[in-house]
């Protein structure tokens, strides 16, 4: 029987060129948890905008509390024989508890940080609106030994990239995403804005997975250009291991910002070459 | 050295639009050759704009509208090479046929889904003569049209401020009136330095939070004149 090959995960967040000129701090964050077997990683991109005061520490409480909470979903499935149970509970019962345990951690971190005045000017001193100035997209990948599972909310990117080299989206497109707008964890609804897929590993599984920030596709003249990101990091590790991406991803992500988007740039992989 | 990967990199297209009228009335009290002045002058507020942001190419481009609508200058042009041949006066006021022609540039493509929201800047001293309301719809059943940043310059007291104001479709910007050649060029001023710098900001935001179309942050406007003295048009 064919050896399954362990997972890795890699990844970088660079401070975007245009956040450089008005010293603002990155907005994007990127975590991950897990082993070999169980690995979950994720990203995020707090809004930036004045409108959205602490979006930064928004995206940070995204990546923490969604690798958190998807790496004991996908540990508790201990029925994972029964693969279409666990994909309606990754459906439905999932982004009710991403969105719930966001909110249950900004507002945990508003109680120990109180708004300032300047803060709450910026959100037109309306308390009702608390919980918009953490206002984060969330982009998170699980992969266990039966499945992966994607979910995300808001602008990004979620790649495959296969053992041959193809590169595909594994969500559909969702066209409220255009512009600068996005949908977002601070809205009330926010659970009803994830898209989510579930796939069960059969014969075979993406030799990559990629999660961005979308300051990173918009760095690129055009799609096919971010797509190719996908076979040529594959290519990259087969020659010279994840270890060589691990340390040039940063300069690849800088340069990616300063010559492209001027967003903030954020770049996670799960590697199974 | 690494090679980084992926494709070309590219800093993302900021389309800013004039749409100016250029009916016989404006050929009135000068006010055409104030227009004319007023966008000249912009020019070098624009590049400085464009040269504090190098991750957004400023692209201009004008359209010209009396008895029909042309485009006065076609090509997307990044603002370091932009000038600007003087308009002429002279017609009627077709505003929905010069909104229909911007509609179809808007569109994807030759629009591209990772441009910044475009900037319209529509100048008017009438009413239109021809299908607003028409012109008005094809310019917002494209993606690019509602989600452009759309400004509204009343010249005179005879300019239509219900047809501008249905033109900038959002209750909390109302058209600027401009009554004379210095709040003409204060107005073009604005719209060309603070408009366009917060256009070429690549913050994000909540879909939720735009209903009311403020997709991009609105800076201040400029302090408004009443009534004076000076009031030629």
């Amino acid at each position: 029987m064919k050896e399954r090959r362990r997972w890795q995960a890699a990844g970088a967040s660079v401070r975007g060129a245009a956040h450089e000129r008005s010293g603002m701090p990155n907005q994007d964050a990127i975590h991950w948890i897990g082993n070999g077997s169980s690995l979950v990683l994720a990203v995020a991109d707090g809004h930036g905008s004045v409108r959205y005061p602490r979006s930064h520490v928004g995206a940070r409480i995204a990546v923490e509390t969604a690798t958190q909470l998807v790496h004991e979903f996908v540990l508790g499935q201990t029925d994972a024989e029964n693969l279409s149970l666990v994909k309606r509970a990754a459906e439905e019962w999932l982004p009710r508890a991403l969105a719930r345990s966001w909110r249950d951690g900004v507002e945990e971190h508003v109680a120990a940080n109180p708004l300032s005045e300047d803060e709450l000017n910026a959100l037109g001193r309306d308390d009702a609106e608390l919980i918009r100035a953490y206002g984060a997209t969330i982009v998170t990948a699980a992969v266990s030994e039966r499945f992966v599972l994607y979910l995300q909310l808001g602008d990004g990117e979620t790649l495959t990239v296969s053992d041959e080299g193809v590169v595909s989206k594994p969500l559909t497109k969702d066209d409220r995403l255009f512009g600068n707008e996005t949908t977002s964890l601070c809205t009330s609804n926010a659970w009803s804005d994830f898209r989510v897929s579930f796939q069960p590993i059969t014969n075979e599984r993406p030799a990559l997975i990629l999660l961005a920030t979308d300051g990173y596709p918009n760095s690129f003249r055009d799609e096919v250009g971010f797509l190719k990101v996908g076979t040529d990091i594959l290519e990259t590790i087969r020659a010279e291991g994840l270890g060589h991406v691990k340390d040039n991803l940063e300069v690849w992500l800088s340069d990616s910002t300063h010559a492209g988007s001027g967003d903030d740039v954020t770049l996670g992989i799960l590697c199974s070459v | 050295m690494s090679m980084r990967p992926g494709g070309e990199l590219a800093t993302r297209p900021l389309h800013f639009i004039w749409i100016a009228d250029c009916s016989g009335s404006m050929a009135v009290d000068g006010k055409i050759q104030s227009l004319n002045t007023a966008i000249k002058e912009a020019i070098p507020n624009m590049q400085d704009v464009a040269d504090e942001n190098p991750n957004a190419q400023v692209l201009v481009r004008a359209v010209r509208f009396s008895d029909g609508a042309q485009w006065h200058v076609s090509q997307p042009t990044d603002i370091a090479d932009f000038k600007w041949d003087d308009l002429d006066a002279g017609g009627v006021t077709a505003m929905g046929k010069a909104l229909s022609i911007v509609a179809d540039q808007l569109k994807i493509p030759p629009m591209d889904e990772r441009a910044l929201p475009p900037v319209l800047v529509l100048i008017s001293d009438g009413q239109p003569t021809d299908d607003f309301a028409g012109g008005l719809q094809s310019l917002m059943n494209e993606p690019w049209g509602r989600k452009a940043v759309r400004i509204a310059i009343a010249i005179g007291e005879d300019a239509d401020q219900e047809v501008l104001k249905k033109f900038i479709a959002n209750p909390e910007l109302r058209p600027l009136q401009a009554n004379n050649p210095e709040s003409l060029i204060k107005y073009i001023r604005w719209v060309s330095t603070a408009v366009l710098k917060s256009a070429s900001s690549p913050a994000s935001q909540s879909a939720a939070a735009s209903t009311l179309g403020l997709n991009v942050p609105i800076p201040a406007l400029p302090d408004a004149t009443g009534p004076s003295a000076d009031d030629v048009w």
